[in-house]
């Protein structure tokens, strides 16, 4: 009993203080503009429903703590965490072997890495092989319109050299916008019709930035189940919802004129579906551009649509103007749009300003000379009509598509998109053996490759001929011939 | 003007005329007087109408008759003075610096807070009497003719309402040369940014903003030549991807060549630098597999782990506690769910960090790496080139095996001046990538103009050995002890290239093919990055990063400060163009100036910048550090000092 007054008086200062803190703290508090509105509302909740304020209360402290957790935050706090020593951590480090970085090549796929050709000297349509120096008819490269080698646009490269040197040194926001840039995009607009266009230094990270730059999770993609590579990785990178062709509910479609089998899109009619449903259009011409139509604007020259009418066109400056990188063409503030959210676009150096110069002088040749393109299209002509006279085999694809692709004719009639089939391998060293024979014979195709497994959809087997402006229609119809013999000394000898 | 020799009289009749130059101080500089370059000028070599007030077209002191400059003072700045040199290398008796943060008062950060809170506020109200009042400004953000909105107005807020307010310190359109200086386009809006009105006009601004750590942005000069050749012999595209019918002998003696200078057994490039990562990690990982990742590691990483699928773990940037803590938490805990063990973990690290200026601790993580049995992959985008007494990288640097690493990659973007990446390892790996990774099969090749640069700078860099066998003439220019000690063990790691390792159509001019000049180089990127660091933190400022490292954030912090001081160092007597970085590419608080030094920058160029920084620093207030502080005069007379002494 006689402790208690002793405990109150050594607690008194302690006690005068927390009370001298907390009037200091309430009188501050008043102080900050709008705490009475505060407070009369805390006091009339608590008086209405004291329930309620422990509710309230409650909930202040959980969003506390929501906020305070790392975002990154591991499976510690989860269900499935087992609580280990330090020495059995030690042990289990300890034991633990990991597989080795990569699994070596298999024998076909080393076959596959050996039997890439090599030139030596300039690429064009007759260049010389480095493996054994003898020159060899090109119809593998991609020089649609015969651009490679043009002295011109060599010209137009050295002299901007002189000017610009090599690299841009830096991204398009930080300095590297330079202005041969602004001229290639402008160009590029003005060829195609549209309102701007926003350029990309690799062709193949184009599509893969543009899709996710305007897909979010929660839109809706509407692709075609075979688009190429870049575009599937695109949807991926977008965590967008994917649906195959169904016309329902739409936001956004996707469509391409198809690398993997030289088809080509209905476009008119997805013009009208689009005006009917009300969706975005991305169209991927990166094959298409600088080789279909008359003058080589792609599909929408082809099919006589105007490329205003595309949201976002696609295509790539290295396929179509034999230089290097991609471009998007549509309205500004799809393009502008881009600067910002494009990934590649903003955390990739600009293209080479030489890259650009070439590309806009490739532009001007295509526009200027349109005879460019009708040698084109007779060569394409051409290599089909050989081809689809060709015993064992089946020529895919739209007729005005610079790559032809063709595949081993088999007994059930399944031609575009088969069922992932086993024997898929065996094909493919049918079409190699091909490809082998025909360079042994002075021509150089490929095959159209693939990385199967990654794939969304595993294609048929195929081998791919690109077609050339810069071959005379006799050289293309010997050249075709060959593969042709080809074809048939290497079916006859699996017979 | 196309060969060397043409130039180089051109050069000598310019500083003679510079030497007739009365270098009288400026008086009236007057910006426009520097920006009326006609376009017809700009074909000759030296632009006899820039002005010479500013010290950026011609030297301020004119050169002695014994001192020969190959290059353009506005591309690569004369600068003869052999003790602004320095050697970028790591001091084993020291511990490597960690990643060090001084924190600004709090004053500045709730400043900082409050900028962005009214910004947001007045954004949203903005934004929220637009839609009501004037609707034809915001039709992409709203449903419209039964299309839905094109982008959501919450995702583009940041950059229509933030953004936009600076944008013109972004996006600036230039011309020529991403050298030592560069020529801006100047503009103007009268619309708050939304367009931009050109007058036709330009000015020539000192340029610490490209990545052109070595200097090798030139349209002059032996890699110049080089990459004309290849144009004539080989043309501008490859048309094609490297596995169908893309791939040409450049690639092969290019790769060689950079397998060689990083050490590695084989390489492949890819002509895109951040296609390097984004399409060939996937290659290497897949599921069942687990990606630790710095925090701060470039979007290209990020991109190449989300399109593999895999787990993916990051750590504290540059944190060696925090990885160590979280290596073993994964390997302890396995697989989610299921618990199984990995199958592999691969650690992703960049080798200098393109924000903060840092540099990995290599040591330790080798350590690691050694107990833990990970795999690693460095990413070397900026330290290729830029680090290291031979500039071979981090490797390099810290002198540590590089074959230690399992995966080397790089940018030939930056140090070599050309574009593209390359991934280095052991022979059977990058076989394995070259069939698996999507760049392969799918993108482009690399043209063989950039090829050529590469070739060519990378081969000056090395040194190339004379093909007779005698002894390599690598020797004596005055200060190149340590370069030459190394090289002299031929064919060990960093040694020369050998003569049969370049296309023989390629002829460097002899300063270039012994490495004379590619080491005065490194060795004056060292100075100038270690100069600015510490020039700038004995003025008072807040900077992050490496003292060698050639990336010097100087920390701002309000947003509006940020602008101010890229558009106040742009309209200066002598121009400077500067790079500000803020949320998203950094924190919210830490908004920055990002220098990036250049070997082609003259010990002149840096005094002009610290000179700039001081006096914005006063005006701004941004001098908040606490380290010992210097005047200005004192720090350029001392620099040497200052620079061996960090």
């Amino acid at each position: 009993m006689s402790d208690t007054p002793t405990l109150s008086s050594t607690l008194e200062p302690l006690l005068t203080f927390l009370a001298y803190s907390l009037s200091r703290l309430e009188s501050t508090f008043y102080k900050i503009p709008g705490s009475a509105v505060v407070t009369r509302y805390v006091k009339s909740s608590h008086q209405n429903d004291p329930g309620r304020t422990i509710l309230e209360l409650i909930l202040v402290i959980f969003a506390i703590r929501t906020l305070l957790q790392s975002r990154t935050r591991g499976d510690k706090q989860g269900k499935h965490f087992i609580q280990f020593s330090e020495k059995e951590i030690d042990e289990l480090v300890d034991e633990w072997t990991p597989e080795s970085l990569v699994q070596p090549l298999n024998d076909w796929e080393q076959r596959d890495l050996n039997s890439v050709p090599v030139v030596t000297g300039p690429i064009g349509p007759k260049p010389k092989l480095l493996s054994n120096g003898k020159p060899v008819i090109n119809l593998a490269s991609f020089n649609f319109a015969g651009l490679a080698g043009n002295e011109q646009i060599k010209e137009k490269a050295i002299e901007t050299l002189r000017k610009y040197g090599l690299g841009s040194c830096g991204p398009p926001g930080f300095y590297g916008t330079v202005d041969v840039h602004l001229d290639l995009e402008r160009n590029i607009a003005e060829f195609l019709g549209t309102e701007a266009s926003i350029l990309y230094s690799q062709g193949f990270s184009t599509i893969s930035s543009v899709i996710p730059a305007f897909c979010k999770r929660g839109d809706v993609i509407v692709a075609d189940r075979s688009v190429n590579f870049a575009i599937q990785k695109g949807i991926q990178i977008s965590r967008s919802t994917i649906r195959w062709y169904d016309h329902n509910d739409l936001k956004s479609l996707e469509d391409a004129s198809f690398e993997r089998d030289g088809e080509m899109v209905d476009l008119p009619k997805l013009i009208e579906l689009k005006l009917k449903y009300k969706y975005r259009l991305i169209l991927d011409e990166s094959v298409s551009f600088g080789a279909v139509g008359r003058t080589g604007r792609g599909l929408t020259e082809l099919y006589n649509v105007p490329a205003i009418q595309i949201d976002m066109l696609v295509g790539s400056v290295a396929n179509g103007l034999c230089s290097s990188g991609g471009f998007c063409a549509g309205s500004s503030i799809v393009t502008e749009h881009q600067r910002i959210n494009g990934t590649s676009f903003v955390f990739s150096a600009s293209m080479p300003p030489l890259l650009a110069t070439s590309a806009s002088e490739a532009i001007s040749h295509l526009r200027n000379t349109p005879s460019i393109l009708a040698a084109l299209h007779e060569n394409i002509d051409t290599i089909r009509s050989v081809l689809d006279r060709t015993e064992g085999i089946t020529v895919l694809g739209h007729r005005a598509s610079p790559i032809i692709h063709f595949c081993l004719r088999n007994t059930q009639q399944h031609l575009t998109v088969a069922p992932p089939a086993p024997d898929h391998e065996a094909e493919e060293q049918i079409l190699q053996d091909i490809v082998d024979d025909g360079l042994a014979n002075g021509v150089l195709i490929t095959r159209g490759k693939h990385l199967r497994g990654q794939e969304m959809t595993d294609s048929r087997p195929t081998i791919r001929i690109a077609a050339t402006a810069a071959l005379s229609k006799k050289d293309v119809e010997k050249t075709v011939g060959i593969v042709k013999a080809s074809i048939a000394r290497v079916l006859a000898k699996r017979r | 003007m196309a060969t060397a020799t043409s130039y180089l009289s051109a050069v000598h009749q310019a500083d003679s005329r510079a030497r007739r130059h009365d270098i009288s101080p400026a008086s009236t500089p007057a910006l426009s007087t520097s920006s009326s370059i006609t376009s017809s000028s700009e074909d000759t070599v030296l632009h006899e109408s820039d002005d010479n007030n500013t010290g950026l077209t011609y030297p301020r002191t004119p050169p002695t008759s014994e001192q020969v400059f190959t290059t353009v003072h506005s591309e690569f700045g004369h600068c003869a003075d052999e003790s602004y040199r320095c050697v970028s290398q790591h001091n084993p008796d020291k511990p490597v610096t960690e990643h060090e943060i001084e924190e600004p008062p709090y004053y500045i950060l709730i400043t900082t807070y409050i900028s962005y809170l009214m910004l947001i506020v007045f954004g949203h109200l903005r934004d929220f009497f637009g839609k009501c009042f004037a609707k034809q400004y915001f039709t992409h953000l709203m449903p419209y003719d039964g299309y839905a909105p094109l982008n959501s107005d919450f995702d583009s807020f940041y950059t229509r309402r933030l953004k936009r307010r600076m944008d013109d310190c972004f996006s600036h359109p230039v011309t020529g040369v991403a050298g030592r200086t560069i020529l801006v386009y100047d503009r103007h809006s009268e619309d708050c940014n939304y367009t931009q009105i050109y007058p036709g006009t330009k000015t020539r601004a000192l340029n610490i903003s490209s990545y052109n750590y070595l200097g090798f942005a030139q349209a002059r000069g032996g890699c110049a030549d080089a990459v004309e050749e290849s144009i004539k012999r080989y043309g501008v595209s490859a048309c094609g991807s490297r596995l169908e019918g893309g791939s040409n002998e450049l690639h092969l003696t290019a790769e060689a060549l950079v397998a060689r200078f990083v050490g590695m057994e084989d390489s492949l490039i890819s002509s895109m630098g951040f296609a390097t990562n984004s399409t060939f990690i996937p290659a290497l990982v897949g599921k069942g597999s687990l990606v630790i990742s710095d925090e701060f590691n470039h979007a290209s990483i990020r991109v190449g782990v989300r399109t593999s699928g895999t787990q993916v773990r990051m750590f504290k940037h540059n944190d060696m506690q925090s990885l160590e803590s979280l290596l073993r938490e994964v390997i302890s805990q396995g697989q989610p769910k299921t618990h199984r063990p990995w199958k592999k973990i691969l650690l992703i690290v960049e080798g200098l960090y393109s924000m903060e200026g840092s540099l990995v601790n290599l040591p330790h993580i080798i350590e690691l790496k050694k107990k833990y049995k990970f795999h690693l992959f460095v990413d070397e985008a900026h330290s290729i080139g830029a680090l290291g007494p031979l500039g071979r990288g981090v490797c390099d640097y810290f002198d540590i095996p590089p074959q230690s690493v399992d995966v080397l990659m790089g940018t030939f973007t930056k140090s070599f001046g050309a574009a593209g990446g390359y991934i280095a390892g052991p022979k059977h790996l990058i076989d394995a990538l070259r069939v698996r990774g999507h760049s392969g099969i799918y993108a482009e090749a690399m043209p063989p103009p950039v090829l050529t640069q590469i070739i060519s700078s990378m081969a000056s860099i090395m040194g190339v050995t004379p093909p007779v066998s005698s002894k390599p003439a690598l020797t004596l220019s005055p200060s190149s002890s340590i370069s030459t000690l190394r090289c002299a063990e031929d064919d060990v790691h960093p040694g020369m290239a050998p003569a049969s390792a370049i296309p023989s159509w390629i002829s460097l001019p002899p300063a270039l093919s012994d490495g004379s000049e590619a080491r005065m180089r490194i060795r004056r990127l060292a100075f100038n990055s270690r100069y600015l660091h510490a020039g700038l933190k004995k003025l008072g400022f807040i900077t992050y990063g490496h003292p060698f490292s050639p990336i010097v954030p100087l920390l701002i912090y309000n947003p509006g400060k940020m602008a101010t001081f890229a558009r106040m160092m742009r309209t200066r007597q002598t121009p400077i163009v500067v790079v500000v970085v803020a949320y998203p590419a950094t924190p919210l608080v830490t908004s920055r100036v990002r220098f990036c030094v250049s070997a082609a920058h003259t010990k002149d160029d840096i005094d002009t910048i610290l000179q700039a920084c001081d006096e914005l620093g006063d005006i701004l207030d941004l001098k908040h550090g606490h380290s010992e502080r210097w005047p200005l005069e004192q720090i350029m007379k001392q620099s040497v000092e200052l620079v061996n002494n960090i």
